[in-house]
């Protein structure tokens, strides 16, 4: 299957170093994840804006083992979830602090959206984010 | 906001949908149980228990397994209702699934097919082979299950990850300490060091011990993470004007029940402390008329220690907050205020998938029937609260059930 254009554009978006929300052009509130209609007005008249990359960590996890198959080598990772002052909330890869280690990450913690390498993106096409200060 | 969202059914009438058997066999590592044996073994006990055979049986109903999907086809093309020898007679059988959650939903549409007339007699059935799959094809199953696949698969979530996100969130918002947490753990291994159909009936644990284990996900220990079992359970539902006919004197009955789907991934939910409990408890007590303190046990889903935490205070069990303190204070212990997952729950009688919350249900079944082994009926047991949840712990159900005379 052809991967869906809401997928491909998003992912383009984090390939050119933006992280990009879908907006409706009709009502105008942003969606995450993206959607097929709008899910407040049921419009299918969607687009895109760039989030400003601030976001508060709501909660995170540093899995050390036990990872899906392909990821096996990425042990350490941390993962969590961050809500953007636009409105919207996702999943992301939480950036090490130093050598595998995430332990100044806290609950509501400010972080921001970090432009990974595109080869990376391809390999792994899924925002990430750091702490700020 | 209080909905006025009732059940059509009240006690004492003719149509009141009620439980009245149970059965189930051991759960843990049990390699050469087939999975056909395991669901024809709780369907005997279950029948049995009721009072019943087969042929009295109109409709089956199915919890799914995950570990085959030959195995689950098995189950959605009636299979059951041929080796119960009532192909023929069997009026329906189909599966229902929610994940997790399935139980209360099984419960729901049971309730509906008896009250209306769809059903007469209804068994439930479930068996899992979670202990004897392969680990890592499981592991990997679970990451791409209740995930969505073109936005979250690429971080590398699965399904310990998701416990551990909870955890923390729920530590950060309640205060609770690791020593906290990992209590609401030996309060189940108390209980299944009660139960013999448990996986560690016969293991005792510590808090040190859980927190000298390995960490899996920060700040989630190996000893937190619950153990990937085989098991199968049963249970029999009728309406009180059959169980009465049948000369049944006392059954289970559904007082209410309430829901809320919250999210479908964890990363949706607008706040992973508190999930959809809050909602789903509102729903839950206004159609039952009672309320927590009535209570006499609690089967509440306990994939991870936070996630029941979490639940009891949604319920109104315990306090904002104090929900982890509740369980290191010693409430929910044998013995305890209220005694809350007494098989042992899914962290220590075992994780059957889909079937744990089956479990904790039949167990509750069992208490209010007066059925449960000496060493852990809870005494004058009358009302119980059941608590599930499926998937990335997308929804919170609640089945408020009571004990019901019928008949002299």
């Amino acid at each position: 299957m052809k991967t869906p254009v809401i997928v491909s554009d998003f992912r383009a978006g984090l390939a050119g170093g933006d992280l990009l929300i879908q907006n409706c052009h009709d009502c105008g509130k942003p969606n995450m994840w993206p959607r097929y209609a709008c899910p407040h007005c049921q419009s299918d008249n969607l687009g895109w804006v760039k989030s400003s990359g601030k976001a508060v960590l709501h909660s995170f996890c540093v899995l050390r083992q036990g990872a899906p198959e392909g990821f096996e080598g990425d042990l350490p990772y941390a993962i969590g979830v961050v809500k953007l002052p636009e409105g919207v909330q996702l999943l992301v890869r939480l950036e090490a602090t130093g050598e595998n280690d995430w332990s100044a990450y806290g609950c509501d913690d400010e972080v921001e959206f970090v432009a990974v390498d595109p080869g990376e993106i391809e390999r792994r096409p899924c925002a990430t984010f750091r702490r700020v200060g | 906001m209080t909905e006025n969202w009732q059940l059509h059914v009240d006690a004492g009438q003719e149509n009141d949908p009620v439980f009245v058997g149970v059965g189930e066999i051991p759960t843990g590592k049990f390699p050469d149980r087939s999975f056909i044996e395991g669901l024809t073994s709780v369907a005997v006990m279950a029948l049995r228990d009721a009072g019943m055979v087969p042929r009295d049986i109109d409709t089956i109903l199915l919890i799914p397994c995950l570990h085959s999907g030959a195995d689950q086809a098995d189950l959605v093309f009636s299979r059951m209702a041929e080796e119960l020898g009532i192909h023929g007679s069997c009026k329906s059988s189909f599966m229902v699934h929610s994940g997790g959650s399935t139980s209360d939903n099984a419960v729901r549409a049971a309730h509906g097919l008896i009250a209306t007339g769809h059903a007469k007699n209804v068994l439930v059935l479930q068996c899992e082979r979670w202990g004897s799959a392969d680990l890592n094809e499981m592991i990997t199953m679970l990451s791409k299950n209740g995930i969505p696949g073109e936005w979250e698969l690429p971080t590398g979530i699965q399904f310990n990850a998701i416990g551990a996100m909870i955890m923390r969130r729920y530590m950060h918002a309640s205060g609770s300490t690791a020593e906290e947490l990992a209590s609401v753990c030996v309060t189940l291994r108390k209980w299944a060091n009660l139960n013999e159909n448990a996986m560690f009936y016969t293991k005792p644990l510590t808090v040190e011990q859980i927190l000298a284990s390995r960490m899996v996900a920060d700040p989630l220990h190996s000893f937190e993470c619950p153990p990937m079992a085989d098991g199968a359970c049963a249970f029999v539902m009728t309406s009180a004007g059959v169980a009465k006919k049948r000369g049944i004197s006392s059954g289970v009955r559904v007082a209410g029940s309430g829901g809320c789907v919250s999210h479908y991934c964890l990363s949706q939910e607008s706040d992973q402390a508190v999930l959809g409990w809050p909602l789903a408890a509102e729903r839950a007590w206004n159609q039952s008329g009672w309320g927590p303190k009535d209570a006499d046990i609690g089967e509440i889903y306990d994939s991870y220690a936070a996630v029941t935490a979490i639940a009891l205070e949604g319920i109104g069990v315990a306090e904002k907050g104090e929900g982890a303190r509740w369980f290191a204070a010693g409430h929910g212990d044998p013995g305890g205020k209220l005694p809350m997952n007494t098989n042992g729950g899914l962290l220590s009688a075992g994780h059957t998938g889909v079937g744990g919350g089956t479990a904790l249900l039949v167990e509750g079944i069992r208490q209010l029937l007066h059925r449960a082994p000496a060493k852990r009926q809870v005494e004058g047991c009358e009302r119980a609260i059941i608590g599930g949840t499926g998937g990335s712990y997308m929804d919170a159900q609640i089945l408020l059930l009571e004990r019901t005379k019928l008949g002299a």
